[in-house]
C-alpha cells in the first residue's frame, strides 16, 4: 500500500494549493468579466440545466395547482371585489399617462429614468451552497443581456446581473453578502429619503436600507423603490416595505430594515430590465464593448 | 458504456443539486433550517474508496472546478476543497470496505470536513459574517443529519454496483 503522502500526489496537492491562492486572487479582482473557458463551461452546463429545470418546474407547478384548487373559491370572492376598484384605477391611470405624454412632449424630454425594455428569462440554477445568493438564467449576451441590469419579478426587484456569458447569465440577489452589492434606493413616505440597499441583516434576515439622512422622517410601512440615480437601474421598481428604523453605529445616518416585496427563495421566471436612459459614466464603456 | 457511467452519474448529481433539488426545496421553512446537498461528494468519496485514491482525487478536482465555475463566486475554493477531501477520505482499507457502518461514517466525515472548510474559507474571504452558534442549528446540524441519512441509504447499492458492474470493466 502507498504511504499516505507519496511524492507524486503530494506535488499534485501542492500545485493545487498554489492554484487555489492564484485563482482566489484572480477572481476577487474588481471589474472582472468572465474569461472564455468559464463562459464555455457555463453555457454548456446551462443547456443541461435548462433540460433538467423545465420538467421540474412543470411537476412543481402542477403540485402547487392541486393545493391551489382548495383556495379558489375564497380567492375568487376577494378578487371580484378588487376588480371593480381596478377598473376605476385603470381609467384614471390612462388619463394620467396621456397627460404625462403630452407634458413630456411639450418639454421635449427624450428618455426618462423609468424607461426600459424587458427580456424574459427562466431560472435554471441556484448555487446549492448557500454561501452566496446567486441564480442562473437561460439568457446571455446573445439575447442582449449585459452586466448590472436589474432583475425583477412581478412583485418587485430581486437582484442584478453579475456575470454574463454567451447564452447564460448569473444574477446576484439583493440578499447576497458582498461589499459591491449596493443599489441606490429611495423611500416614499412623509419625506422622500435616498439611500443604498446594502445586503442583508444577518440577525433578522431583512434587507438593509442605509445612509438615510438623519433629519428625514422614515417610518414603518414606507415603500422602498429604486431611485434610478445609480446610473444602472430604471427608477420606480419596488424593493420592499420598511419594518423598522434605527440610527447607524456612529449615529450619523439612519438604517432601515426592509422586508423584500419579491420572495427570493422560490424563483422560477424573472424579467431582466434594460434601462434606456444613458447612465452616468459607463456610457463610453458600453460603446467600446459593442464594437 | 459502463466506463462513462460513473462520470455521467456524478455529473447528473452535480446538475440536480443546483436545479431540481433547488426547485423542490425552496419552501417557507427556509428561515428556521435548511440543508446543503452533498450527494456528488458522496459518490466521489465512494469512488476514491473502491477504485483507489487517485481516481477520487481526479474526480474531486475535476468536479470541484466545475462547481466553482458554475455555482461558486470565487474560483478555486471547491477545486482545492473537494480534491483535498477526496484525497483524505479515500480510505481503501478492507475494514472500511467491508462494513457499511464504517463507509457511512467516512462519508459523513468528508461532508463535515468540507462544510467546515467552506465555512472557514467564506469567513476568511468576508463572504459571510455569521457566527458559528447561529449557523450550527439552522445550517450545519440539518446538513449533517440529512446527508448522513442519505449516505446510510446509498452505501449498500453503490458498493454492490462498484463490486459487480464496475469491477468487470476496471479489472482488465
Amino acid at each position: 500500500m502507498n504511504p499516505f503522502f507519496s511524492n507524486r500526489r503530494l506535488i499534485v496537492l501542492l500545485v493545487c494549493l498554489i492554484f487555489l491562492v492564484g485563482l482566489i486572487g484572480y477572481s476577487l479582482s474588481e471589474q472582472r468579466t468572465l474569461s472564455w473557458p468559464e463562459q464555455f463551461v457555463q453555457d454548456s452546463v446551462g443547456v443541461v440545466q435548462s433540460a433538467f429545470s423545465r420538467p421540474a418546474y412543470w411537476v412543481s407547478s402542477s403540485l402547487d395547482a392541486v393545493g391551489d384548487i382548495r383556495d379558489v373559491y375564497r380567492e375568487n370572492q376577494v378578487l371580484k371585489a378588487q376588480l371593480e376598484e381596478h377598473a376605476s384605477v385603470l381609467v384614471e391611470r390612462n388619463q394620467l399617462e396621456e397627460r404625462n405624454a403630452e407634458l413630456e412632449e411639450a418639454l421635449e424630454l427624450e428618455s426618462d429614468l423609468s424607461d426600459y425594455t424587458s427580456h424574459h428569462a427562466m431560472v435554471i440554477q441556484r448555487s446549492p451552497d448557500r454561501w452566496n445568493e446567486r441564480i442562473g438564467l437561460n439568457v446571455g449576451a446573445q439575447d442582449g443581456i449585459s452586466e448590472d441590469m436589474a432583475v425583477v419579478t412581478s412583485a418587485g426587484l430581486v437582484g442584478k446581473i453579475r456575470e454574463v456569458s454567451q447564452f447564460t447569465s448569473t444574477v446576484q440577489l439583493l440578499s447576497d453578502q458582498d461589499a459591491a452589492n449596493r443599489i441606490s434606493a429611495r423611500s416614499d413616505g412623509e419625506d422622500t429619503a435616498f439611500g443604498f440597499m446594502e445586503g442583508i441583516d444577518e440577525e433578522s434576515g431583512y434587507l438593509r436600507f442605509t445612509k438615510i439622512d438623519m433629519e428625514l422622517e422614515v417610518e414603518e410601512g414606507d415603500i422602498v423603490s429604486t431611485s434610478g440615480l445609480g446610473g444602472i437601474f430604471p427608477s420606480g421598481i419596488t424593493i420592499g416595505e420598511i419594518v423598522s428604523v434605527q440610527s447607524d453605529e456612529y449615529g450619523l445616518s439612519q438604517t432601515a430594515l426592509v422586508e423584500p416585496a419579491a420572495a427570493s427563495h422560490q424563483l422560477d421566471y424573472v424579467t431582466v430590465l434594460d434601462r434606456e436612459a444613458p447612465g452616468g459614466d459607463d456610457n463610453s464603456e458600453e460603446e467600446e464593448e459593442e464594437e | 458504456m459502463s466506463r462513462l457511467l460513473l462520470p455521467l452519474t456524478i455529473f447528473i448529481l452535480f446538475i440536480i443539486e443546483g436545479t431540481v433539488f433547488q426547485i423542490f426545496s425552496g419552501s417557507s421553512h427556509q428561515d428556521t433550517w435548511y440543508f446543503i446537498p452533498y450527494f456528488m461528494l458522496m459518490l466521489v468519496i465512494l469512488t476514491g474508496i473502491f477504485r483507489g485514491r487517485s481516481h477520487g482525487l481526479f474526480y474531486g478536482i475535476f468536479f470541484g472546478l466545475l462547481y466553482d465555475i458554475v455555482y461558486g463566486s470565487v474560483l478555486g475554493i471547491y477545486t482545492f476543497g473537494m480534491g483535498l477531501t477526496a484525497y483524505i477520505f479515500s480510505i481503501s482499507a478492507a475494514s472500511v470496505k467491508r462494513s457499511l457502518r464504517m463507509l457511512t461514517v467516512v462519508i459523513l466525515g468528508a461532508v463535515i470536513a468540507l462544510e467546515y472548510y467552506l465555512y472557514g474559507m467564506m469567513s476568511l474571504l468576508g463572504m459571510t459574517g455569521e457566527g458559528h452558534g447561529g449557523l450550527f442549528l439552522t445550517r450545519f446540524l440539518p446538513t449533517f443529519i440529512i446527508n448522513g441519512i442519505v449516505a446510510a441509504l446509498i452505501v449498500s447499492p453503490v458498493r454492490y454496483w462498484f463490486y459487480t458492474v464496475d469491477g468487470r470493466d476496471d479489472g482488465r
